[in-house]
């Protein structure tokens, strides 16, 4: 009975609070302006001009990196592409036979990658692909006396293998020369084998492990294959003409190491395809001062512990001038430039890739800023993060530091979705999923003024 | 009970109560914010007995007790917020007050109170004009003290008790204002960057004392047959509250946060009560507070056109209560077994300008023959705001008090 009352009683507390007062918001609108808290946060922009980087670097990563998916063999853009090619095997008979063997031969076989070269995306004038491939082939071939050799190399860890090829110092090498011709759309190479390597071959008696490495410093352009992960993998043959047989042996793992060519060190010069980044570096001080000159306070922040949140950055942009004659590319569609800022992660600088907010009404117009091979003269990329972090902790005399490079060549320049996405039954795709092996060089862009916009957001009162 | 209980917590996850002086200390919960306090309008403290438990003005009452004495305390308030005839509704749930008390005979009394002194609360969202972005604002801050005390009866003069606490402060404070961008400054070709975006100004803190472990209040209390007195005075101590303010862009998008501390010089406080019995089991009493706030108290403030500070007062409360114990003895009727309670109280806000007057009726229910019993009080009235920014509020007060009497110990 008890507990029945109490309950009642405080249901009919509730009941009454909700008759007597009921809440209306514009009257607490009301009391939130009479506690002086406004009905939005006031957001300003403010345009810094003339900001040109008091450094500008260029930074390639040209650590070998695995190639099991897909695989890139020449030259283009000043970068040159090496494969190397990880074999081991177990086969007794088939080597005793070999080594009997007065006209043995061996060739390799690289499937181009289909999905690129059929793609409607790719020049179809530009097809076929010609030319007489100067390659360089270099070998390290190690014995191995049962299958337990075998398992013991498939054990070697990726990373490690790769991080040995940084250092990769072959047997021997010989150079051949190989008439490439890419005409249909499941064109495959057949590279032959130097007899060196052959010979090799025939001192092996139960197992073996080889590592083949391609470069081609020479060729005219950079071509496309499957990797050894994928269904139309790489083989390598080796057949026994006497005895009317043969066999395949397989690379378990592939790797893909590139080389930088370029002469100009000084230039701000990026790659599409592989991992460079320019990084462009800009002082404190123009910066400081035109939010001095904007608010009328002092800026850095000068009190407490210095972190400044009287405004925070809503959005930020940049924009460069852009000469895209300086660029060359394979399939003339505009890049993206994917863009990233460095921000205080526990007191160390971490580089934190940008977002990207939509201006739809000037994509449908002109679209993407953030494009290069494109339409117009400048390039405008969003740091908003690296700005909110830099003005927040501007105190300690940090510069800001912004780094870009080329991403996915763009399929639709206007489209405001800016991903891939279903019509209907089709999925309409924004990016084009290989890269563009594009060169551009952004010294010209680096050298003239740039103009940051703010997008503020500002909790001083009115004064 | 259990569900009941549980049921009173949930919901006060999501509450506001008065939102006077949100900026600065919020609101005080008087005299350990009790229901069976609360039922005789505050007044009381001077009234000895095993069914009281601690006060926290009168660290000297429970030197009297015989039994352990267990009390916590429920408070549901509803506050109508008024001005120019427009008004607004918010409500609350807290737990004021948690106390335990042991009797130890010859060698006095000790007990401990656990006691939300302030706190402020708000969770409101409001949708205005055109803003895509609901508004939202949030306060949650409480200064909650941990207040031991012992106290004895003299030696020769056995009416006399004198007590002592000490109030170790703690807690902590959370402001959070979420709004959408005001866009009127920018251009149509502008808007696009800050549409659908939320940003919230971010405050949060700790509460402690300054260079000190705590704050102290002393008693002396006297019960006589009929009539019984206490006197207590609480030392002067300055509040620290050390905060963080920030800008959110979301739980993980924030801005390093600017760290400032504001400190508040809270005076001395000086109470008083009597009770006078009379026809055995009824009692009138009237108890008087006084505290003479003379330092603006700096808010959170920090943010837009909020104020830096709030102006204080001399806060003071004066309280007048009646009550009809109920019988001791199960065997009475259940009606006769109640204790009725009757009050009325007048308090100064320490926020300048704001005075309250309000009036309680309560009633104490045993539960079993064990000593156990269920306060309930209702308690209503208005905060009178005279300042610019302080609306006038009608509330309505409903606390629930659960007090367990035992001899734990006692047993021989």
């Amino acid at each position: 009975m008890k507990k029945i009352l109490f309950v009642f009683l405080t249901l009919l507390a509730f009941a009454l609070s909700a008759c007597i007062f009921d809440s209306d918001e514009t009257v607490m609108a009301g009391w939130l302006s009479d506690q002086g808290i406004p009905s939005g946060y006031k957001v300003q922009t403010l345009s810094v001009g003339d900001l040109t980087p008091v450094s500008s670097e260029v930074f390639l990563d040209s650590a070998p990196k695995l190639a099991n998916d897909r695989a890139v063999l020449g030259k283009t853009a000043n970068i040159s592409h090496d494969l190397v090619f990880d074999i081991a095997f177990y086969d007794s008979v088939f080597l005793a036979d070999l080594q009997k063997s007065d006209s043995a031969s061996a060739y390799l076989v690289l499937y181009t990658l289909k999905p690129f070269y059929s793609s409607k995306t790719f020049p179809a004038d530009s097809l076929p692909l010609e030319e007489d491939l100067t390659l360089t082939v270099s070998w390290k071939l190690d014995k191995g006396p049962s299958k337990s050799f075998v398992d013991s190399i498939a054990r070697i860890s990726d990373s490690l293998w790769l991080s040995g090829l940084a250092k990769w110092k072959p047997d021997t090498s010989a150079d051949t020369t190989v008439s490439l011709s890419i005409s249909a759309k499941d064109t495959v190479l057949r590279i032959g084998i130097p007899s060196g390597l052959v010979s090799a071959m025939k001192g092996l008696t139960r197992a073996c492990r080889l590592q083949l490495r391609l470069s081609a410093p020479e060729a005219s352009r950079a071509y496309r294959f499957y990797g050894a992960g994928t269904a139309y993998y790489p083989k390598l043959w080796v057949t026994l003409p006497e005895d009317k047989t043969y066999s395949e042996y397989d690379p378990f793992r592939m790797a893909h190491i590139i080389s930088n060519k370029e002469t100009c060190t000084d230039c701000a010069v990026l790659h599409g395809g592989v991992y460079d980044s320019l990084v462009v570096e800009y002082e404190s001080a123009p910066i400081m001062k035109a939010l001095s000159d904007f608010y009328g306070d002092e800026f850095p922040y000068a009190e407490s512990n210095g972190d400044d949140v009287r405004q925070t950055v809503v959005l930020a942009q940049m924009t460069f001038s852009r000469d895209d004659s300086q660029g060359t590319n394979e399939l003339g569609l505009p890049i993206q430039v994917v863009v990233g800022s460095y921000v205080d992660k526990d007191g160390e600088s971490e580089r934190q890739m940008e977002a990207y907010k939509l201006n739809k009404k000037l994509i449908a117009s002109k679209g993407h800023p953030n494009m290069v091979f494109y339409d117009g003269d400048s390039l405008t990329l969003q740091v908003t993060y690296g700005l909110r972090d830099f003005i927040n902790r501007a105190r300690d005399g940090r510069t800001f530091k912004m780094m870009m490079r080329l991403g996915y060549p763009v399929l639709q320049d206007k489209d405001s979705t800016y991903s891939d996405h279903t019509v209907g039954k089709d999925t309409s795709y924004v990016f084009f999923s290989h890269f563009d092996h594009a060169r551009y060089d952004f010294s010209s862009s680096m050298k003239q003024p740039s103009t940051l916009k703010l997008w503020l957001a500002n909790k001083r009162g009115d004064k | 009970m259990k569900k009941i209980i549980f049921a009173l917590l949930a919901f006060a996850v999501c509450s506001s109560a008065s939102i006077i002086g949100l900026d600065a200390l919020g609101e005080e919960q008087v005299a350990g914010g009790m229901a069976s306090t609360a039922g005789r309008g505050y007044a009381g403290g001077a009234k000895t007995g095993d069914a009281e438990g601690i006060s926290v003005l009168n660290p000297a009452r429970n030197a009297f007790d015989t039994k352990v004495v267990f009390n916590v305390n429920f408070l549901l308030e509803m506050v109508a917020l008024e001005k120019h005839g427009d008004n607004f509704g918010v409500n609350n749930i807290t737990m004021p007050s948690f106390n335990l008390s042991f009797p130890m005979g010859s060698f006095g009394a000790m007990g401990v109170a656990l006691w939300q002194s302030y706190s402020s609360n708000i969770d409101e969202e409001v949708s205005e004009g055109n803003n895509s972005v609901e508004t939202t604002i949030e306060y949650q801050s409480s200064i909650y003290e941990i207040v031991p005390n012992y106290t004895f009866r003299l030696p020769v003069i056995r009416n006399f008790s004198v007590g002592a606490s000490a109030h170790v402060v703690m807690g902590n404070l959370t402001r959070r204002i979420s709004m959408g961008p005001d866009t009127d400054e920018l251009s149509s070709d502008d808007t696009w960057a800050v549409s659908r975006t939320e940003i919230s100004d971010y405050v949060d803190g700790t509460w402690e004392i300054k260079h000190h472990p705590a704050y102290y209040t002393a008693a002396l209390q006297y019960r006589g047959h009929q009539s019984s007195f206490y006197f207590s005075y609480t030392t002067p101590h300055t509040l620290l509250n050390k905060l963080d303010y920030n800008f959110r862009m979301s739980e993980l998008d924030t801005l390093a946060p600017t760290k400032k501390s504001r400190e508040i010089e809270v005076p001395a406080l000086l109470a008083a009560g009597m009770n006078f019995r009379f026809m055995k089991r009824n009692n009138v009493m009237l108890d008087m507070a006084a505290r003479g706030w003379d330092k603006d108290i700096e808010n959170v403030g920090g943010s837009f056109n909020m104020d830096r500070s709030t102006e204080t007062q001399k806060d003071m409360l004066v309280a007048l209560g009646f009550q009809r114990d109920g019988s001791p003895l199960f065997y009475d009727p259940y009606l006769d077994r109640i204790t009725y309670r009757l009050g009325g109280w007048y308090k100064t806000w320490y926020v300048k300008d704001v005075y309250e007057l309000g009036g309680s009726l309560g009633a104490g229910f045993p539960l079993g023959r064990k000593g156990t019993t269920l306060d309930l009080s209702f308690q209503g009235g208005k905060r009178f705001a005279d300042s610019g920014r302080a609306w006038e509020e009608l509330f309505f007060g409903f606390r629930i008090g659960l007090m367990g009497v035992g001899t734990w110990g006692q047993n021989r």
